[in-house]
């Protein structure tokens, strides 16, 4: 038996979804959050032992789609025939939410209507009749809040009892002509004033929607021009700083200790053992994934401080303040979402493009959020800031504020290459209510997250560190590699080639080359891999470190100057992201042309960068260029031609088909 | 007038809706915001507005607002 959660933006269907699953979909106080259709078993207690799947669908105003999102929910409410459907309704915004409920009460499923968020209502003092709209809208009707799990029992005993039924629609719309505008103009028209008056004789309110109120205050500061965006960049720069330069190096601090003792013990137990087993399991193994699973507690408090601002509704507020910017340089206030999604990790961001209408800007902003270093790239900056930089906290910083300034460069090169011309784009943005953020909420995203981490640390970062310790350990004929003959190991040989074109952007060694192609795999691979390559564990304990000169040790086996180390740490960041990530953006984008042309921008970023760095930092500092400046030279000229060439073709082509269009109109009916 | 001409803390009647975007329109529509229907601008800065249509509030951009009458 399948049940349907289908409702308006924002109404609180994924929060019921994973409060009667068990399941931690991603919820947030905004509309659009859910992209996709998920379906879960409900849990027994629930169920009463019955198999009944939960689907969740993405938020829709009506059956009519306006965003490729709100399709997927029309689409399957019409064609998959679930059993029944639990109508989610915003009981603080009853007379929007009716409209698309007397649409589904039309499709002939039995419908149950939960009137979600009682608890607002009675805060505001908001009442409404449910015996009196249950018997106008002829379906069962109860009084939920998802978020303290109340009322869900009862949705759902009601709704599995009432599955496979029929259901009376009390509003059919006439039988009209769908393509006659005005005709189904007139028909909506009809149904709003249906809706309309049972709102006005169900609903009682203390508080009228159109006051003024203290978060109305507060929305026009926070929505500001300017006070917003210091506002938006203030609060970004606590997250960063309180993950990543205070609170969570403090907690990895001491993990790391534990990860030391544990590596000791197991070189210690392997005393006896052959060289070649000590170094896979102490140095490849434990040492590789330790290095990275070290910086678990940065990723975990960034976790936890993003889900507080998914949580409170603040995120509708910043795309409205971002809006005018983003859209000067050709994309919409929607993209912020996936950008500050992205801190995260980059494959949700990417899903989150969904919401944006307009399907260029949408392929673009899936193309640039990853620029945003993601959660899997904190080890690694957090790994060169300890290192080379005494753990400055200007690094971090750095990144994430050169990463904003990429994806405004690239989106205006993106509006260069498709020959973007003014087109009227509108932004409409609905401000939800504040909430107050839930701890025990942000507390089990960062724990999902953390058990994420731990996974992937076990499984596809273990495989690549045993990989990368086995193919450094051997060359080709299977022999020890002897040590001083590093450079025959079949890592070694593998990655040269590569590290030849990085010789312009200051780090051609067969090492760093390794370790940023293990990167595509997971970024934690490129701690992880310099970990197993060059023998070194425990980046992260910066102070102890220092006391026994250990920074500096870290640098001086990778051989890098801190114009070097920057470079290299800002080509990982910027190159495309994982494997996955690319996934992600083919699937949003359904091009391969734009998918490409993502990779190729990506790849030349992350170069262009590096290089920029390199040969500019090295000119400061040293007072003469690096190594291979021309050849470098030779390859940004080439990508730069390569984007004028694709831009001028991409505006003949738009010129022509003018062309064609003017011709047409000229000589009537030629073509 | 356009929205953005019109005082804050007012509730308006909408007189007509052209955003010359047949789904802009439509979407609109299915918010409540139409013609005859009451809208309340709730604040507004030189190029953009909050206003309520029905229970919720919105935020509407410049292009949106000068493309609704009231």
């Amino acid at each position: 038996m399948r049940i349907a959660f289908a409702g308006n933006p924002n109404s609180g269907k994924t929060t019921m979804y994973n409060a009667l699953t068990g399941r931690s979909e991603k919820v947030g106080n905004w509309g659009g959050v859910t992209v996709g259709t998920k379906e879960y078993k409900i849990k027994d207690e629930y169920a009463g032992g019955r198999e009944v799947i939960a689907v969740d669908l993405p938020g829709a105003y009506s059956m009519s789609p306006f965003t490729p999102e709100e399709s997927i929910t029309s689409e399957y409410v019409r064609t998959a025939n679930p059993d029944a459907i639990v109508n989610i309704v915003d009981a603080t915004n009853l007379s929007r939410s009716l409209f698309f409920t007397s649409q589904l009460l039309e499709l002939g499923i039995p419908v149950v209507v939960a009137l979600n968020k009682a608890d607002i209502n009675a805060k505001e003092g908001t009442e409404i009749d449910v015996k009196a709209l249950s018997d106008k809208l002829g379906c069962p009707v109860f009084e939920t809040t998802s978020t303290e799990g109340k009322g869900l029992s009862d949705v759902i005993t009601k709704a599995i009892e009432l599955a496979g039924g029929t259901q009376n629609a009390p509003y059919m719309q006439a039988n009209i002509n769908l393509q006659d505008k005005s005709a189904v103009d007139a028909e909506d028209r009809k149904r709003y004033k249906f809706v309309n008056e049972i709102v006005e004789s169900v609903e009682k309110r203390k508080i009228l929607s159109s006051e003024t109120t203290s978060s109305d205050k507060a929305d026009s500061v926070l929505t500001n021009p300017i006070a917003g965006i210091l506002i938006f960049a203030a609060v970004m720069y606590c997250v960063f700083w309180v993950s990543q330069a205070w609170l969570g190096p403090m907690v990895a601090d001491w993990l790391v200790g534990w990860i030391e003792t544990f590596q000791e013990w197991v070189a210690g137990s392997l005393e006896e053992s052959p060289a070649i087993l000590s170094a896979l399991l102490a140095d490849g193994i434990v040492g590789g994934v330790g290095a990275v699973v070290g910086f678990l507690p940065l990723v975990m408090v960034m976790y936890f401080l993003i889900a507080l601002l998914e949580d409170c509704g603040y995120m509708a507020r910043v795309s409205v303040v971002m809006d005018p910017i983003f859209k000067r340089v050709g994309l919409s206030g929607k993209s912020v979402i996936p950008v500050v999604i992205g801190t995260g990790c980059g494959i949700p961001a990417i899903m989150a493009c969904r919401t944006i209408r307009d399907e260029r800007e949408r392929r673009a902003t899936s193309m640039l959020a990853t620029f945003i270093p993601c959660g899997a790239k904190i080890p690694v900056i957090a790994l060169f800031a300890g290192a080379f930089f005494s753990g400055a906290g200007w690094v971090s910083t750095l990144s994430y504020f050169f990463g904003l300034v990429l994806i405004f460069l690239g989106a205006l090169l993106i509006k260069y290459i498709t020959g973007y011309k003014y087109r009227e784009s509108f932004f409409i943005m609905e401000l939800p209510k504040w909430k107050t953020p839930s701890l025990k909420f942000a507390f089990k995203s960062m724990m999902e997250r953390a058990k994420a981490y731990i996974i992937k640390a076990a499984t596809i970062i273990l495989i690549c560190n045993t990989v990368v310790q086995v193919m450094q350990s051997f060359d080709w004929s299977f022999n020890v590699v002897e040590e001083g003959a590093e450079n025959t190991s079949i890592l070694a040989s593998i990655a040269s080639p590569f590290a030849i074109l990085l010789i312009p952007l200051g780090f051609g060694v067969w090492q760093l080359a390794a370790a940023a192609i293990t990167g595509f795999i997971a970024k934690e691979n490129v701690v992880g891999t310099l970990a197993v390559v060059y023998g070194l564990t425990a980046f992260i304990d910066v102070e102890e470190l220092e006391l026994t000169g250990g920074a500096n040790n870290v640098a001086m086996a990778m051989g890098l100057t801190s114009v070097t180390a920057l470079a290299y740490l800002f080509f990982n960041l910027y190159t495309p992201p994982c494997f996955a990530a690319i996934g992600a953006m083919n699937s949003e984008m359904k091009s391969k042309a734009w998918l490409w042309g993502a990779i190729g921008l990506q790849l030349g970023t992350g170069y262009t960068v590096a290089f920029l760095i390199y040969q500019l930092g090295t000119l400061f500092t040293e007072g003469h260029l690096g190594t291979g400046f021309i050849p470098g030279l030779i390859a940004v000229l080439c990508m730069v031609a390569a984007v004028i060439y694709i831009g001028k073709r991409t505006r003949a082509h738009f010129d022509e088909q003018y062309n064609l269009h003017r011709n047409d109109g000229k000589h009537g009916a030629t073509a | 007038m356009a929205l953005l001409d019109a005082e804050p803390g007012m509730t308006y009647t909408v007189k007509e809706i052209n955003t010359s975007d047949e789904d802009m329109n439509s979407f609109l529509f299915r918010l409540g915001c139409y013609e005859g229907e009451p809208i309340t601008l709730i604040s507004k800065k030189k190029k953009s507005c909050i206003v309520a249509i029905k229970d919720g509030r919105y935020n509407l951009d410049e292009l949106l607002s000068e493309a609704i009458m009231v």
